[in-house]
């Protein structure tokens, strides 16, 4: 008795091989479909709703008019975008200004292996970051106060500075308490990462620089640094990129105001402002855009100069 | 028979079982609403504690009817009114607005305003006269009213008894502002002892001040009126009191440092509205029978005593499903005359129903402020509480007066009164045209 190949069997053989490929196809876009139909309905469908937006005149979302580039126009001639615009600038300038290079040096120093206790330090200075903004804005807001506060008190038994001094209600106080601060919250954080790659560098490098004849100081500049070049780049652009998001600082330490004379005013403050208080979504939309794109800019013009892109290339 | 087998592997197909019975389940089970058939958010700690007083008689007087009183903190409370708004969920029945930021919420079209346009039912009960009338005004838009005033809001002036007859002063004769700014230079020590705590970087005070001479942010028709003489003349007046080598006040902020301040006497007086005298004796317990109350000094002889600062409406939402028995629990709430008189034992606070002062917690002396009634000192004063006129932008027209006041401190304490008035007249001019420029773009 012969036995001729079972036909349905066959069928059923080429049906599972079709259905196995087309499983094969679809089940990547299967396992990616949720984050695509979360990042579509939360990330893509705002952006492209705020775009919008931003051509509109809006009372919340009820009331909207059709204004075109309006609020891009108004917002070249609006004194108080200029005034944010301006410390926001401020802002990120002397965060980065500072930042880094503390952070940097105090990196450097907790990586050497001969201070005692390094681990403990690295901790104390990386902890301000976990208490959080509004934990930092509050305290700070203590040691500030004028007459009893604990920095006034200071400074005036130490270099003789009035006990009256209101670094929060002074418009030419405002931005340095605010930098102060910053410098505090996040210098730790930004040692994190440099600390990190600065014991990533192999030893080696140090060793050959050495049998050069390079000194510290020639080592820092000819090894360290560009051994840590990517990890600083991403630390350049990611404090800056924070700093122009700037804004539970200053509406917790400004006490939701945004200060004298708007001396503690930030880009995202005047979007909440315009936004949630008078209530012009529309508007805030189009400082939101402007933000963004400003942020890009200075990330592109960033990349541009620290040779980022130079060095994928290579 | 075959068996089934989900394709992507037993793991996944447990994940996509476990969430379609999750699903259903929760389809099966809704969430049970609140069972409350009143929300009403409050901003103000003691406003919160007094309610929860009233609230039993008014469930009491109303059988199945409950009521869900919500704290929300100030700074929140207008986000999220805002929000519940533009979302149409999570939206309270009855809703306390803080004065400054009312008029927000009367942006855009009439229909489109949140809350209930109240004005007829303010009319058909009398309210208008038997409440505080100029109370009314800053919850008005367009001639609608969208909310009942808590508060009448009078301003006095606090002062240290004790420093007062240390050095002679009787407060009686101090009837102006001349006499005062007079006292405080004799009293004013620089760096140790001020004559009067005032901002010089907010608003508020300035504020005040431009409301006891007929001033303020708006007309009732909404027109900015920052740049008009009353607001330069207040100013001219208000910054050499604040800057400059005779300057008699300071400021140094709220809180502890405050308690500390008054307590030491770096502060002598205090611009005291009703509320704020209950802050005193409750963060400034130490100055207790060393402080008292004078009318606050008029701008000219027989001038009005008063100002006002501050203020909470209370709302009733276009989304309550029962307004009317909203507004029966409003009316409860700020007309019950005996609550008010025993919540004004609680709070201090000035009620804007006249006949509610009459009660005899109004009357009774209070040791904190050296025995005075002052219940019967604020009723006195709080017919003559001035009106002030609201807008959407008030808070942008507040922000530009506080920036002004900056600018002018700053002049002032560089160049003293040279050329002040015309830096004063143009600087308030800036503020002005920026509020009025940002108000013609409201399409509305």
């Amino acid at each position: 008795m012969t036995t001729r190949p079972n036909s349905s069997s066959s069928t059923h053989s080429l049906h599972s091989s079709r259905g196995y490929h087309l499983q094969q196809k679809m089940a990547p876009y299967l396992f990616i479909s949720p984050f695509l139909l979360l990042f579509a309905v939360f990330g893509v469908w705002p952006i492209v709703k705020s775009l919008v937006l931003s051509m509109y005149a809006t009372s919340g979302p009820k009331d909207s008019v059709f204004v075109g580039t309006q609020n891009y126009r108004y917002l070249l001639a609006d004194a108080d975008f200029h005034t944010a615009v301006k410390n926001t600038v401020v802002f990120a300038f002397w965060s980065v200004v500072l930042q880094l290079p503390l952070a940097l040096g105090l990196a450097m120093l907790l990586s050497r292996r001969w201070v005692r206790g390094r681990n403990l330090f690295r901790l104390a200075v990386f902890s301000p970051y976990l208490v959080g903004q509004v934990f930092v804005g509050v305290l700070f807001s203590v040691l500030f106060i004028p007459q009893y506060g604990l920095l006034n008190q200071g400074l005036h038994a130490t270099v003789g500075l009035p006990l009256d001094t209101k670094w929060l209600a002074d418009p030419a106080l405002v931005m340095p308490a605010l930098v102060l601060t910053a410098l505090w919250l996040y210098t730790g954080l930004h040692m994190i990462y440099l600390l990190a790659a600065l014991q990533a560098v192999e030893r080696e490098l140090y060793e050959a620089a050495q049998v050069d004849g390079a000194n510290a100081t020639q080592q820092f500049w000819a090894v360290t640094v560009p051994a840590i070049r990517p990890t600083l780049i991403y630390v350049l652009i990611m404090s800056t990129i924070g700093s122009f998001q700037l804004f539970e600082l200053p509406y917790i330490m400004l006490n939701n105001t945004p200060g004298p004379n708007n001396s503690g005013l930030t880009i995202v403050m005047y979007l909440y402002q315009t936004g949630f208080v008078t209530g012009d979504l529309g508007y805030a939309s189009a400082v939101g855009w402007t933000l963004a794109l400003g942020v890009l800019l200075i990330s592109l013009v960033q990349l541009r100069l620290t040779g980022a892109w130079k060095a994928r290339e290579a | 028979m075959r068996s089934f087998r989900f394709p992507f592997g037993a793991a996944a197909g447990c994940i996509l079982a476990l969430a379609v019975l999750a699903g259903a389940w929760l389809a099966q089970h809704p969430i049970e609403r609140q069972k409350s058939t009143l929300t009403l958010w409050t901003f103000a700690p003691t406003h919160y504690e007094a309610y929860k007083e009233a609230v039993p008689s008014f469930e009491k007087a109303n059988p199945g009817v409950k009521v869900d009183l919500q704290l929300v903190s100030g700074p929140a409370v207008t986000s999220r009114l805002q929000a519940a708004f533009w979302s149409d969920l999570d939206v309270p029945d009855l809703v306390e607005v803080p004065i400054d930021f009312a008029g927000t919420f009367f942006r855009g079209r009439l229909e489109n305003v949140g809350f209930a346009d109240l004005t007829e039912r303010i009319e058909q009960a009398g309210l208008m006269q038997r409440m505080v009338s100029s109370r009314f005004s800053p919850y008005m838009s367009r001639g609608r009213i969208f909310g009942l005033p808590h508060d009448v809001h009078p301003v006095m002036m606090a002062y240290r008894r004790d420093i007062f007859e240390k050095e002679g002063i009787d407060a009686d004769s101090i009837k102006t502002w001349d006499d005062f700014i007079r006292v405080g230079r004799k009293l004013t020590v620089p760096g140790k002892r001020y004559m009067l705590e005032l901002f010089d970087t907010r608003d508020a005070h300035l504020a005040s001040c431009l409301f006891q001479r007929g001033g303020g942010y708006f007309t009732p028709e909404g027109e900015c009126i920052l740049d008009n003489e009353i607001s330069v003349q207040t100013m001219l007046w208000y910054v050499p009191l604040v800057a400059g080598k005779d300057k008699i006040s300071n400021n140094l902020g709220a809180g502890q440092v405050l308690t500390k301040a008054v307590e030491d006497g770096y502060f002598v007086c205090l611009l005291a509205p009703d509320w704020r005298t209950k802050t005193f004796e409750t963060t400034i317990p130490r100055v207790a029978g060393k402080m008292a109350l004078m009318p606050l000094p008029a701008v000219e002889p027989d001038g009005r005593r008063t100002s006002t600062w501050g203020g909470t409406m209370l709302g009733i939402t276009k989304s309550s499903p029962d307004q009317d028995l909203a507004w029966k629990f409003a009316l409860h709430l700020y007309l019950d005359q005996q609550e008010l008189g025993e919540r004004f034992r609680g709070t201090n606070i000035m009620p804007a129903l006249r006949s509610a002062w009459d009660q005899p917690a109004f009357h009774e002396p209070r040791p904190y402020w050296n025995q005075q009634p002052i219940g019967a000192m604020f009723a006195k004063l709080a017919p003559q509480v001035p009106f002030q006129y609201t807008s959407p932008f008030i808070t942008t027209a507040k922000a530009k007066l506080g920036e002004a006041l900056v600018a002018c401190v700053q002049y002032y304490n560089a160049s003293g009164d040279k050329g002040f008035e015309a830096f004063t007249r143009a600087r308030l001019k800036k503020s002005a045209d920026e509020l009025r420029t940002l108000i013609r773009r409201n399409p509305y």
